[in-house]
């Protein structure tokens, strides 16, 4: 082969790989801008992609440092090396240049090549997250790339030393045309693939989701790590119910933004996401990582049998297909999602926290339910009476309104209405028409006296939050109690809102912003932080039996708060035994997002998983903070350990004034052993509180 | 929400109400230093608070006036500014934990006895005789009218200062108000009787007075009958119009309705239904009483059940449901019922052991559960877990004792074995729960049960322990509550044999467990007149036997309390069983296939003969020594309990020997209950709680 006729081919090839590329580009561009429209910052967003790249995605591959590693060798190597190529082969370069940028490339094509090899490695034995299929040869792929680069590479150098006749030779000709059909191949996976389907097809589409991302402040900048903060962006985003056009929730693919429908395709199929799902650890029809990729179905068309990852438990491959325009969920006829899968998440964020390309799955799942909710009426189990309870009472419960004070009849609780300014708003939540909650409010109660905190509540005043609704996709019902809320809250004048509801606490401080309520909220555990660290709580600890403290998803995923109540409970004299899921990676207890309602069958419950977590340290008591959590793990027949909300545990250990404590001094005194699980001591105690 | 209707406040008067669950008014006998709410009256009452209820209306028939008589049932005496300090403390400890409590104010009229104390000249509209008391009385004069109704707004302004929440004035139970009421008692012609407003006045001038004295500000209340049952008495329409006059007025905040009134023996009974009766038997009364009044009403009366209170409530038949001998059976309903821990109830099973004493003057007590009334002197509905070392207990015998003591023990936290010989545990109270009407005392036995399996103590049900067996366990206490047998071989001329077939005799155990079958023709001899008499042959009427039963006691029964024994004896005639009294069994004799009893009348000695197919007796329990004498000697206390510790409920001294025995393996031993002395259920449970609680 002549030098001219090797350079002639190398040319063309890359050429037309980019070529090629660039219209499949164009082709999935225009693809994903068939979704409604989502302003985002065109040149700021491509500015800011190689900081969230390199900080915020790094940040989760990082979780499996191993893996982080090939990754950075892998795509490092490549971008470099795809760069040079385009540079050596398309750019007019002097020709010393040309040879440093061949050396450059010769070397970062071998990084890459080493990358490839871990790759491959961690294909030989794939756990069952990963996908199979077109993924099982992408490690092929890539050595083809990378020798095959590395070997063009070599060449070129040795072209300019050795003798022109080599590569005219048998061998040398041989050689120059296996590594040149090796790029062809390589090109065909890296640069094709890319932007025409294959799996490389995340690199391409996950670069520009960081950099158009609907949630753009989520993503940390130098003004955020200045001020020491970690940005989340976890509430959902409002339904413009005003705008005859926009469509109530998500029916077709074309109904989801069109850097949501970017983001679909973002997904590498790693299945880490698979991995921490309560939902399908429960053998609940529902897969996050098989549902993104339904997504990509409902943007392309076909069938999920070309789905080459685990299933959603329950329902066999090939049985689904989408195409664009058509129904994302089964309703009547044929459709990509049933909708039990949707009713399926907790909304626990655990994918969202593990998805190293930043997807946004609770979005999609919640932009499904509203259409399933408001058009069709849809939501199964006892969704649909907590709706209506909600419609008619402002609880979910479906409670007399006028009863949510009653726990508290005996307290003289001071009411917003009858100081109208306080320091602390006691938000009590739904849990309030709840005899198991209203132990930990009148607990919490007891530990604000004693701290002689100036607070006060809403009483009958107080509404639902909208959480469950909202999560339900009645958006409207959602909408509606907020601008209740909100108006009631504008009429007091308070410093902070406190509750011992994560979800509460979630949506006032998160979702009420949308409809002008800006408060500071705390959460009941942050709260007694603050107090403990005031001195104002006067703590007697005392040593306990194995507790371990189970993160609520609102609080900890959503809010990232996984300190305060840790501190809590350090303060009380107790060391904690950690569960091997816990903080970010805590295992939801089942109770978020509606799901104890919707109540979809699967093969375990989600609790049994969460308290079997619990008996695996071996602890006697898991210490909580959410009424939800509270009331599912309480509910686990045969549970080996007590459920206690952190405010029950420090009012416990509260040290009183001398004729306060005088009085429960007969159920209070020191005990050495640990106490029988409901124990009648604790019943009075607790009760009387 | 599971009990949401329980857990609705209601606001009576201007006072708000937590819960929907009354303790109603009682007399309970504990006021002392002539009728102060002492610390055994506080403690009390604080216990109910602490677990929860939501109103306690105390003091059932505490006096107003100095001549209606404090002394006989140690009632509150609102009669003196003395006691409103002693309210002041009452009124504290109920609201340390958000209780309300509010006393009943009354003058007794001719509702009491005139021979003691002060000898008072009982009063009453036209002086006529109350039975039940046996009391006679004056004729009320004008004067004295007024200065009882004076004497009401004074003791209403003494509850109000001493911080209490509001009064209840007893128009029921015939106390003086009803007494003016009721065409059976007042035969007065004057402006204070003949008409309906004639014979309201008494009442009304008091309310007025009362409510000029203490203002809108405090509660005042007032508790009526919903029907006297009887025939010269107020029916229930009459009630209803008596209701409604009163809650005209607009001074009345709430009504109390009782079913039936209770100047008799029989009816008595009704007020305080015991176990024979169904629940909530007069709710409707009470519903009747509703219809005409503006201001809510409260009904106690046979209800003990968290889901029986929550159904009365929610089909709103009255507004507060009164709880109270359930209160007494378990002070902390209500903090369970919130925990979500309702099968740790302990629920009254309406024995009446706690009225029955009531009506005799003695102090109010449960049946099964001791600590009630006794917080004052330490014992305790919570038993906390020992500091010390974890001890191996061993009881013997599954009756009440042996199963309270392994309760204790239990939540003392050791490890505790029971065996029981039969196959079941309960003792006695299996028996006794056969006879008719009878089946709900073995509630006692239900919640032991589930306490003893919550607790995880080894029932080695169908085993009768030996000694090698126990001290196998390598025992640090062993408690023998062994009880004992039926006491036959008295006398000998009874022609009791251990063997069956030769023995002339059987005893009530035999008959009710079923081990012998009911004879056709068959005479009880009953020398005790308490429960297993009457219930034997009751049973056995209602297996169709034809039944006498004889006593040398003054009559069947005699020792089953006052509202007790009417309900046995309204079943006794209606199966036509004859009772006789004054009579022994003097000897039993077979001839042919008959048995001869031959009695023998208690005072002027006549004999007479009864010819019939089998012969019951009862003549009580005697003690199962065996066991305890077998095992005495080797104890470290040689089985000797020491009595000044027992009754301040101390901790034994014997105890501290067991620190030191530690590793020599030597152990301490208790026997209580019938395995002592034949005593009752209270004495049983009350000496194991004391007994063990400080293990």
């Amino acid at each position: 082969m002549s030098a001219t006729l090797f350079y002639g081919s190398l040319t063309g090839l890359v050429l037309a790989a980019l070529l090629l590329a660039l219209v499949g580009a164009a082709r999935r561009f225009l693809l994903w801008r068939r979704g409604r429209p989502s302003p985002v910052a065109w040149l700021g967003g491509l500015a800011a992609m190689p900081r969230r790249y390199l900080v915020d995605l790094h940040h989760v591959v990082a979780r499996d440092k191993a893996f982080a590693h090939t990754h950075v060798a892998t795509a490092g190597g490549f971008v470099a090396a795809a760069g040079l190529l385009l540079l050596v082969t398309l750019a007019p370069l002097p020709a010393g240049g040309e040879m440093v940028l061949t050396g450059l490339m010769l070397v970062m094509s071998l990084v890459m090549l080493g990358g490839a090899r871990r790759v491959a490695r961690r294909r030989r034995r794939p756990p069952s997250r990963l996908s199979r299929g077109p993924w099982q040869r992408l490690p092929r792929s890539l050595t083809v790339f990378a020798a095959s680069v590395a070997g063009l590479s070599l060449i070129m150098l040795m072209v300019t030393w050795l003798p022109a006749a080599w590569l005219t030779g048998v061998l040398g000709g041989t050689l120059a045309l296996v590594l040149l059909a090796g790029l062809a191949l390589g090109l065909g996976e890296m640069f094709l693939g890319m932007t025409w389907g294959g799996p490389m097809k995340h690199a391409f589409a996950g670069a520009l989701h960081l950099a158009w991302h609907r949630r753009a402040e989520r993503f940390s900048t130098r003004q955020s790590d200045r001020d020491g903060v970690s940005p989340r962006s976890t509430g959902l985003k409002p339904l413009d119910l005003d705008d005859p056009d926009a469509p109530l929730g998500v029916e077709t693919s074309e109904d989801f933004t069109w850097n949501q429908r970017l983001g679909f395709d973002a997904c590498v199929q790693c299945g880490r996401c698979e991995a921490v799902c309560p939902a399908f650890a429960a053998g609940q029809p529902l897969n996050p990582k098989k549902l993104i990729q339904d997504m990509v179905l409902g943007m392309t068309g076909g069938s999920d049998a070309g789905f080459h990852g685990s299933p959603y438990p329950g329902k066999p491959l090939g049985e689904h297909r989408g195409q664009p325009g058509g129904p994302m969920v089964v309703t009547s006829g044929g459709a990509l999602v049933d909708a039990d899968t949707l009713w399926s998440c907790t909304t626990c964020r655990a994918c969202v926290e593990e998805c190293p390309m930043m997807i946004e799955h609770v979005d999609a799942i919640v932009d499904m339910r509203r259409h399933l909710t408001l058009e069709h009426g849809a939501t199964p189990g006892k969704g649909a009476a907590v709706l209506d309870n909600l419609i008619a009472t402002d609880n979910p419960g479906g409670f007399a309104p006028d009863s949510r004070m009653h726990w508290a009849a005996d307290l003289n609780l001071p009411l917003m209405r009858e100081l109208g300014q306080v320091d602390v708003l006691l938000w009590l939540g739904d849990g309030a028409f709840d005899m198991r909650n209203q132990r930990t409010l009148r607990a919490l109660v007891k530990i604000l006296r004693a701290s002689q905190v100036d607070f006060a509540v809403l009483g009958d005043e107080e509404r639902d939050s909208g959480d469950v609704a909202r999560r339900l996709g009645d958006e409207a019902t959602f909408q509606r109690l907020a601008r209740d809320n909100v108006a009631t809250l504008s009429r007091y004048g308070f410093q902070t809102i406190v509750t011992c509801d994560p979800h509460s606490f979630h949506v006032l401080g998160n979702e009420y912003a949308a409809f002008g309520g800006h408060y500071c909220v705390r959460h009941h555990s942050t709260f007694l932080d603050e107090l403990l660290q005031q001195g104002r709580l006067k703590i007697a600890p005392r040593p306990r039996s194995r507790v371990t403290y189970h993160d609520p998803c609102y609080l900890g995923r959503y809010n990232g708060e996984f300190d305060a109540p840790r501190r809590v409970l350090a303060a009380l004299g107790i060391e904690l035994t950690e569960m091997a899921r816990s903080g970010f990676r805590s295992r939801c207890c089942g109770g978020g997002g509606g799901a104890p309602v919707t109540d979809i069958p699967g093969e375990r419950r989600i609790p049994d998983m969460r308290m079997a977590d619990v008996a695996e340290v071996e602890a006697d008591v898991v210490a909580v903070g959410c009424p939800q959590c509270t009331a599912m793990l309480e509910g686990v027949v045969d549970r080996q350990a007590e459920v206690r909300d952190i405010a029950e545990l420090v009012a416990e250990a509260l040290v009183l004034e001398e004729s306060v404590s005088e009085a429960s001094s007969t159920a209070t005194g020191a005990r050495r052993r640990p106490r029988q699980t409901g124990h009648p001591g604790r019943l009075v105690e607790e009760a009387s509180q | 929400m599971a009990f949401d209707a329980i857990f609705q406040p209601i606001t009576i008067g201007r006072q708000t109400i937590r819960n929907r669950v009354v303790s109603t008014a009682h007399a309970e006998v504990y006021a002392t230093e002539g009728g102060m709410t002492t610390e055994r009256y506080v403690r009390y009452y604080e216990e109910k608070a602490k677990g929860g209820c939501g109103l306690c209306i105390c003091g059932g028939s505490s006096v107003v006036s100095i001549d209606s008589p404090q002394a006989w049932w140690s009632s509150v005496n609102l009669s003196t500014d003395r006691i409103i300090p002693h309210f002041q403390n009452l009124a504290e400890a109920v609201h340390r934990h958000g209780g309300k409590i509010m006393i009943q104010i009354t003058h007794m009229g001719r509702r009491s006895r005139w021979d003691g104390h002060h000898w008072s000249t009982l009063v009453s509209p036209s002086g006529i005789r109350e039975p039940v008391h046996r009391s006679t009385c004056k004729t009320i004069e004008e004067e004295e009218i007024w200065r009882i109704i004076g004497d009401f707004a004074q003791a209403a302004r003494r509850a109000k200062q001493g911080g209490l929440d509001g009064v209840e004035l007893s128009a029921v139970h015939q106390h003086l108000i009803d007494q003016f009421w009721s065409p059976r008692v007042n035969k007065r012609e004057d402006e204070w009787g003949g008409s309906f407003e004639g014979r309201m006045r008494f009442g009304l001038e008091v309310l007025k007075a009362v409510r000029a004295e203490v203002g809108d500000d405090f509660v005042v209340g007032m508790r009526i009958c919903g029907d006297e049952f009887h025939p010269d008495g107020l029916t229930h329409d009459d009630m209803k119009a008596i209701a409604a006059f009163y809650d005209a007025t607009g001074q009345v905040d709430f009504f109390g309705v009782v079913g039936s009134g209770c100047d008799t023996h029989n009816s008595l009974a009704n007020v305080i239904p015991n176990m024979s009766y169904p629940p909530e038997p007069f709710l409707h009364l009470a519903a009747g009483i509703k219809e005409v009044v503006s201001v809510p009403v409260i009904h106690a009366q046979n209800i003990k059940d968290p889901t029986q209170a929550n159904r009365i409530l929610e089909g709103g038949y009255v507004d507060m449901v009164g709880m109270t001998r359930a209160h007494i059976a378990d002070p902390h309903l209500i903090a369970k019922i919130k925990m979500g821990a309702v099968d740790q109830i302990r629920q009254c099973v309406g024995a009446n052991y706690c009225i029955d004493r009531q009506y005799q003057g003695l102090d109010v007590l449960c049946i099964q559960n001791a600590a009630t009334s006794r917080e004052y002197m330490g014992l305790p509905h919570i038993i906390t877990p020992s500091e010390g070392p974890t001890r191996r207990a061993v009881v013997v015998g599954g009756g009440p004792g042996g199963m309270e003591s392994a309760r204790v023990l239990a939540e003392r936290g050791h490890q505790v074995t029971l065996f029981e010989a039969s196959d079941s545990l309960g003792g006695q109270i299996t028996l006794a729960a056969k006879a008719p009407a009878r089946d709900q005392i073995a509630g006692i036995t239900r919640w032991y049960q589930l306490e003893l399996a919550r607790l995880k103590v080894d029932l080695r049900l169908g085993t009768r322990a030996d000694v090698a067996t126990i001290e196998d366990l390598r025992p640090n206490l062993v408690v023998l509550a062994t009880g004992g047998r039926p006491f036959l071989d008295q006398y000998p001329a009874w022609g009791f044999s251990a063997d069956a077939e030769e023995s002339l005799i059987v005893s009530t155990w035999d008959v009710l467990s079923g081990k012998v079958a009911p004879g056709k023709n068959v005479l009880v001899f009953d020398s005790i007149c308490e429960f297993a008499g009457v219930s034997a042959a009751d049973f056995l009427a209602d297996k169709g036997a034809k039944v006498e039963i004889v006593t040398d006691d003054i009559k069947p029964g005699a020792a089953v309390g006052g509202t007790t024994f009417p309900t046995y004896y309204r079943s006794l005639y209606e199966k036509e069983v004859i009772m006789t009294s004054d009579m022994m069994l003097h000897e039993v004799y077979r001839e042919g296939s008959n048995l001869i009893a031959v009695l023998e009348n208690e005072y002027s000695g006549v004999q007479e003969e009864r010819v019939v197919d089998q012969i019951v007796v009862e003549n009580g329990v005697r003690p199962d020594e065996t066991l305890y004498l077998a095992m005495k000697a080797a104890s470290l206390n040689r089985g000797q309990v020491d009595l000044e510790a027992l009754y301040a409920a101390q901790p034994q001294p014997c105890l501290a020997e067991l620190e030191a025995d530690e590793h020599k393996g030597g152990y301490v031993l208790f026997r209580l209950g019938d395995g002592v002395a034949p005593r009752n259920v209270h004495a049983a449970i009350y000496d194991a709680l004391r007994l063990c609680k400080d293990v």
